[in-house]
């Protein structure tokens, strides 16, 4: 049974659903426009103290720069209503305790820490509670606040199966060593943890099959003539080379092809970078067009898009929501059959 | 023997099928939009360029003054990815004794190597798709030869003649106090990466007091076309990315019912695009869905300095574009007259 309504004089009637419909669009406009009321009107103004933007220098056992890492945080800002602000923590104690101090003197509304001391993160996060601000930490932890970061082991286990499985598809029954190869004890940047995760996943696929680690201390210069001495070493075996870094993997192909291996060897490698995935002009490793490459994958790091990942993150703390205590990357295997949709060469350099 | 017969062939038919996923398309009605004009449309926006239309357009001329607002088409220029020119001379009746006849012809001619979308150029329908999916859902995979497309080409657009408007984004940023631009431009350029939102659009629009029409052609000034005038010093910065429209402005733009869409930048839409995993997105929202031209390294600063200077930011779009069978798109010139 329903109750009518008491009739109303026809030009209030119209004059109240003209009103209803009007706050009805203004509402629906305004959750178009920026997912609700708040978020379009206020703008924040969320710091980001990076590890080093020392020109040339590598992040975290990759290829990527401190460069491409602040660029993808001016990059991600455009999606929403933030102002940052940059500070370069130098990797120095000091500086990034100093860097704290001056966000909290220009009342920033979230920090976001990337320094890898950590009694200065201690310091930075007692400084920066005692302010109001919140922090969130990039790959190193920070005290009280949520983690982003990269999961060295997971992306080494990523690298160790596609090798296995390659040496299963293409090699079954033929015997076939193991070489992990690059800066492998690189403790600071977490490669060992990339080691462990490569060599779990290759004793597990491939239990008969022997592992050698390289160590070239970072230098490419030194890939030549360690992997040119183990591919001497085992003539007639195939060889799984597993690289730490893109530069690396590089390296490891001229060394394969000067030894006269090719038909040898297979690779995958870690990062991504732009030097093997390279622009629309760019000699692109991993490419469709390249599909014979012994290079067959790299596991992606994704440095240059850890403003896309941490921006949301860090606005979900601003708005109140609860965030996991730990976010890790989510690696993912590239190779030729990927690498345009992981990558697309928009640019035309 | 019938039975034993039927049996082989459809084993042979089952083998024929297993054995061509080149063959293979995707379903069109589920990756591109109908067009509005029905489902034999291969022509897009310019069914909007009307008699009525073209006429409204002819009010714009009013002092005759006209603009150029094409680059010069020259070896050098900045070019996207592997995309070439090369001019060749034939010049061989100046040679002595090559004249012809009693009256001592002579002629000469070119042979112009390139791909058609290079310097001030238009990008048609058969441009940019999703998958093998392109305007009104055509499954472009059955429509293409190693010579040309066998639909979507040229030959099927309309005129061009209509109103343009120029949208002056530096003026815009500047006005709003947002404005960053390059120092290696030398008139003010919006920054590469800068997202042009509908509203910058909008704002711009407001500026000159103009509302949009069904039908017009809209021109976007950032003034990073300054990199292209200073080719080839400034190459490799110019293609490394540029200022431009966002899917918001080119959603708000699809929805006023324009014919093209221009800027003085190779690709028009914002570069790095908005999402690192999407590639030219604008690109597929507006000619692969909604069937719209993108018109690329427009000269705009000229009409730009005279919209200022008149108060009027439209103007009649004067544009031919080959009947170019079969192809995706063609260089154009272009003049904007008022």
């Amino acid at each position: 049974m329903t109750h009518p309504t008491p009739a109303l004089p026809c030009g209030r009637r119209r004059r109240r659903v003209w009103r209803a419909a009007s706050a009805l669009v203004a509402l629906l406009t305004l959750l178009v426009a920026g997912g609700g009321p708040v978020s379009a009107q206020r703008r924040w103004t969320i710091a980001f103290a990076n590890l080093t933007e020392e020109p040339g220098v590598t992040l975290e056992g990759t290829g990527f720069t401190g460069a491409e890492v602040r660029e993808s945080f001016n990059l991600a800002a455009r999606l929403y209503p933030v102002d940052l602000v940059f500070y370069d923590n130098r990797r120095d104690d000091a500086r990034a305790v100093a860097n704290a101090e001056a966000a909290v003197a220009r009342k920033v509304d979230l920090y976001i820490q990337y320094h890898a001391g950590a009694a200065a993160n201690a310091t930075v996060a007692r400084t920066l509670k005692a302010a109001g601000i919140p922090v969130l930490a990039v790959n190193d932890p920070v005290p009280g606040a949520p983690l982003y970061g990269l999961d060295n082991a997971a992306a080494g286990r990523l690298a160790g199966e596609a090798l296995a499985q390659f040496a299963a598809r293409a090699w079954a029954g033929q015997p076939t060593v193991a070489v992990v190869v690059g800066r492998v004890a690189a403790a600071a940047e977490r490669v060992p943890e990339r080691v462990r995760g490569l060599t779990d996943a290759l004793h597990q696929r491939l239990p008969a099959a022997r592992l050698t680690t390289l160590d070239t201390q970072g230098n490419p210069a030194q890939v030549a003539p360690l992997l040119g001495a183990f591919l001497a070493a085992n003539p007639a075996r195939k060889v799984l080379v597993a690289a730490t870094d893109d530069a690396t993997a590089l390296a490891a192909k001229a060394a394969v092809e000067s030894a006269g291996r090719v038909r040898d060897a297979a690779i995958v490698s870690h990062g991504v970078d732009r030097s093997i995935h390279g622009g629309m002009n760019d000699r692109k490793e991993i490419d469709p067009s390249n599909r014979g490459s012994i290079v067959i994958g790299s596991v992606a790091f994704y440095l240059d898009r850890l403003g896309y990942e941490v921006l949301p993150l860090a606005l979900r703390m601003l708005r109140g929501e609860p965030v996991p205590a730990r976010t890790a990357t989510p690696h993912k295997l590239v190779t030729a059959a990927n690498v345009f949709i992981e990558y697309p060469p928009s640019d035309m350099n | 023997m019938v039975r034993t017969a039927l049996v082989v062939a459809g084993v042979l038919l089952a083998l024929l099928s297993l054995g061509s996923p080149a063959l293979a398309q995707t379903d069109c009605k589920t990756v591109v939009p109908a067009s509005p004009w029905g489902p034999n449309d291969q022509t897009g926006a310019t069914n909007r360029v009307t008699a009525a239309v073209t006429k409204a357009a002819a009010a714009e001329i009013q002092t005759g003054k006209v603009t150029a607002m094409s680059y010069p088409l020259v070896d050098g220029v900045p070019l996207f990815g592997s995309r070439f020119t090369k001019t060749i001379l034939t010049a061989v009746s100046l040679a002595p004794g090559a004249a012809f006849g009693e009256n001592q012809l002579t002629y000469m001619e070119d042979t112009w190597l390139s791909q058609s979308h290079v310097g001030t150029h238009l990008d048609g329908m058969g441009h940019i798709g999703r998958k093998d999916c392109y305007y009104n859902q055509i499954a472009m995979g059955k429509f293409i030869n190693q010579n040309n497309m066998t639909k979507l080409g040229l030959e099927h657009l309309k005129s061009f003649a209509t109103r343009g408007v120029l949208v002056d984004m530096v003026k815009v940023y500047q006005a709003a106090n947002k404005f960053k631009g390059n120092a290696a431009c030398k008139k003010p350029c919006l920054e590469k990466g800068t997202v042009i939102s509908a509203a910058d659009i909008q704002a711009g629009l407001k500026m000159y007091n103009v509302t949009l029409r069904e039908g017009d052609i809209v021109v976007i000034h950032t003034g990073w076309g300054d990199l292209f005038e200073q080719f080839p010093a400034q190459n490799a910065l110019y293609n490394s990315g540029e200022p431009g429209i966002g899917k918001d402005a080119a959603k708000w733009l699809a929805s006023q019912k324009v014919v093209a869409v221009g800027s003085d930048s190779w690709a028009v839409e914002v570069i790095p695009g908005e999402d690192p995993k999407e590639a030219f997105i604008v690109h597929n929202i507006l000619l692969t869905d909604n069937g719209i031209h993108i018109i690329e390294n427009v000269r705009t600063d000229l009409m730009a300095a005279e919209a200022a200077a008149s108060k009027r930011a439209t103007f009649f779009f004067n544009m031919t574009v080959p009947k170019a069978v079969g192809m995706t798109g063609n260089f154009v010139a272009i003049d904007g007259i008022q």
